[in-house]
């Protein structure tokens, strides 16, 4: 019975980790809940869980209605899913440090584009910041979400 | 096997394809439902009620810890508050009788002037449920909706009447309302005391600015206060803004010290001279 309730627990961490993270939101140290962003990237190139897609775009257009961008992370995760799917020169399944160089690219490619449509020194920093936390954050978790899943 | 993974392969491919079609088309959607937005805003208004309800439920002993240590801290902190506070209300009592004197001296002058102030049609209470400043956005969600008569446009204030921000969305249980240091949010205001007029555009930053004057000569001092005007027609006259901070900075309500506003309906038709 107890395995049971774990290995449940572990089939919806997953969606479990998503869900806190974005309702998690803290002006400095989560803004809009952005830190979602890092299961939503590592659950649906890094290490895939069958349906988490769509979950993984719903939570993307969530993040985007705390954002007040309209669709716009939902855009990047639909070219990420698309590049990702067409390419076969990088396999992000096996890629090193749980592909932060990816995910890092694609964060920062991101708030590059959020930042150069609303360029003041506030948003300059803000997006630095949440580049530098974001991407830090990155290892720790996915380690801690490989760990939930006995993958190391 | 090969047959699997062949199938796996164009499956992965169809996927990608679909994720790929959806880029212009979510383009397209953009342009062309410019401004309203009425249906990701409606997806919004099913979508965003029912993750929170869930976000709240799993996330509940987190939050619950977390409220536990911030009230701990409060209860630490409540005597010096309350010295202060005390403090505060004696001076504020001391300021109520020339203040009293003042709004009835003010009340004859503006019969005199011929002067007619809007009055809001309807005051409706609500309570601050969630605040989102990310980048150069800055809203947040009130507890009433359209259920409750709340409307596109209706202005937001704190319990003791300082601008807090205008509705954007409504849905049926909650209302989005945009800060006034929204990079989106631009309003018409005025030097109290002055006839000096100027939008209070807001850049993401704690404090937005007033860009232009509508007098090129006038230097806007510390302390000056700043209130709504009504010369765009959006808002009705006389609502405190802010304090100017420097010659452009405008010190306003930060959301994150609200917890109650006021969600006020005005008839700027004729209300006016």
């Amino acid at each position: 019975m107890i395995k049971k309730v774990i290995s449940f627990l572990c089939d919806i961490s997953p969606f479990l980790a998503v869900i806190i993270l974005w309702r998690l939101q803290l002006h400095f140290w989560n803004p809009g809940g952005i830190l979602a962003i890092i299961p939503i990237f590592f659950y649906s190139f890094v290490r895939p869980v069958p349906w988490f897609t769509p979950f993984a775009i719903l939570f993307c257009f969530l993040i985007d209605y705390n954002f007040d961008t309209k669709l716009f992370w939902t855009t990047m995760y639909f070219i990420a899913y698309a590049i990702n799917g067409f390419q076969y020169f990088i396999d992000l399944q096996r890629a090193d440090k749980n592909a932060i160089v990816p995910f890092m690219i694609f964060l920062g490619f991101s708030l590059f584009i959020l930042m150069i449509f609303n360029l003041s020194w506030t948003v300059l920093f803000r997006c630095i910041w949440m580049f530098v936390w974001v991407s830090g954050l990155y290892i720790p978790i996915t380690i801690f979400m490989k760990k939930v899943h006995a993958d190391d | 096997m090969n047959q699997r993974t062949l199938s796996s392969r164009v499956t992965k491919l169809v996927k990608s394809a679909a994720a790929a079609a959806a880029v212009p088309l979510i383009f397209i959607y953009v342009l062309v439902s410019k401004p309203d937005f009425y249906l990701i805003n409606g997806l919004g208004h099913i979508v965003l009620p029912a993750a929170h309800f869930v976000g709240n439920v799993v996330t509940w002993p987190i939050r619950a810890t977390g409220e536990a240590i911030s009230n701990i801290y409060n209860l630490s902190t409540l005597q010096a508050e309350n010295k202060r506070l005390q403090q505060e209300l004696d001076a504020a009592l001391a300021n109520k009788n020339a203040c009293d004197i003042a709004v009835a001296e003010n009340r004859r002058l503006s019969n005199e002037l011929d002067i007619v102030h809007a009055t809001p049609q309807s005051v409706i209470m609500a309570d601050v449920v969630h605040d989102t400043v990310a980048l150069h956005h800055s809203n947040f969600l009130i507890n009433k909706g359209v259920f409750d008569g709340i409307k596109k446009g209706m202005v937001v204030t704190s319990v003791d009447g300082f601008m807090a921000g205008m509705v954007i969305d409504v849905g049926g249980e909650f209302s989005r309302v945009r800060a006034l240091n929204d990079a989106d949010s631009s309003i018409a205001v005025r030097i109290a005391g002055d006839e000096v007029y100027g939008f209070l555009t807001g850049d993401g930053s704690a404090n937005p600015e007033i860009g232009l004057f509508s007098r090129p000569e006038f230097k806007a001092e510390h302390g000056m206060t700043v209130i709504t005007s009504n010369i765009s027609g959006v808002l009705p006259n006389g609502i405190m803004v802010g304090t100017m901070i420097n010659g452009r900075d405008v010190k306003i309500l930060q959301i994150d010290s609200i917890s109650r506003v006021k969600v006020l309906e005005f008839n700027t038709n004729n209300e006016y001279k």
